[in-house]
């Protein structure tokens, strides 16, 4: 009884703070501006709040932040170890083509 | 080889050994930033000929690699100048999907995510991305339908990890537009990594 009614008021508050607070639209837009400035008080709190009972909104975060940091890690593995094709012949032909007719 | 110069190797503007000791590493450092086989071979081709004229100021000080990377960093500048420059007419700077799709719900939850479009749990790190050679193909592609400027920003800002302000200055844009420009591509990448990695991954 005392479960059902907690689950109830649970419900109820989330309902009233996801109609309250910034929809998920804004709150992703506030997400990426995270990312760029400091948010104001007020921005901060209702993003903390928005993420906190929305689980779509929290894995975007993540999301953004996964591909930040694999992004900058990668930029930071020596090229050598890099799995990409090397420069092609022809390439490596016509750059040593243009080297050469300078010397 | 004599002993003498076994001893002292003397460094000499030699463009045909560079292109052998070290076209391919410039290369993949180019074509990962610039995401175009052609425009990173003209990088590299680039680093060797400005190579080739500031030989003199180089003298065998520090790593010859580390001094070629270093001027191929600026020509990799040039080139998103140059985008910045040449951003083709009637395309604002904030271009982009704006994806309201992803939001578009009937009723009250206008707004908020569409089920068909909203995040899932990805269950990977980044360290793990970083070594899937196959991740970064599907990367490249999601990025490639953007316009080209906010490519450019979103690789400024998230692979160098340049300031807004040096980025704005590369590119000839305000603020305002390089963080609607960021946002976009932010929320098209992670859509797109999602449909074409991670649910694939699964």
């Amino acid at each position: 009884m005392a479960l059902k009614l907690y689950d109830k008021l649970k419900h109820a508050v989330r309902y009233w703070l996801l109609r309250t607070l910034p929809t998920c639209q804004q709150t992703v837009e506030l997400i990426s501006q995270s990312m760029e400035r400091p948010l104001t008080f007020g921005e901060s709190f209702k993003l903390k709040l928005h993420v906190w009972i929305c689980v779509w909104c929290q894995w975007y975060m993540e999301h953004l932040l996964v591909i930040r940091d694999a992004s900058r890690t990668k930029a930071d593995q020596a090229p050598d170890l890099m799995t990409s094709p090397p420069l092609s012949n022809e390439a490596r032909e016509r750059i040593r083509r243009r080297l050469t007719n300078q010397n | 080889m004599s002993e003498a110069q076994a001893k002292s190797p003397q460094p000499s503007a030699d463009p045909e050994r560079w292109l052998d000791d070290h076209g391919d590493y410039l290369f993949k450092y180019a074509v990962f930033r610039l995401r175009d086989d052609i425009v990173a071979e003209d990088a590299v081709q680039e680093t060797f000929l400005a190579a080739l004229k500031a030989y003199g100021n180089f003298e065998g000080r520090g790593s010859e690699r580390t001094w070629l990377v270093g001027i191929l960093k600026h020509k990799i500048i040039d080139h998103f100048r140059r985008v910045g420059r040449e951003a083709p007419i009637g395309e604002e700077p904030d271009d982009g999907p704006e994806h309201r799709e992803f939001f578009d719900r009937p009723g009250e939850w206008q707004g908020h995510w569409n089920a068909n479009w909203a995040p899932n749990d990805w269950h990977a790190t980044p360290a793990e991305l970083v070594e899937r050679g196959d991740f970064w193909k599907v990367f490249n592609d999601c990025l490639s339908p953007l316009p080209q400027r906010t490519v450019s920003a979103f690789t400024l800002r998230e692979v160098e990890g340049l300031k807004s302000e040096e980025i704005c200055d590369i590119l000839s844009i305000k603020v305002n537009n390089l963080w609607v420009m960021l946002h976009r591509a932010r929320l098209h990448l992670r859509n797109c990594l999602e449909l074409n990695w991670f649910k694939q991954e699964q």
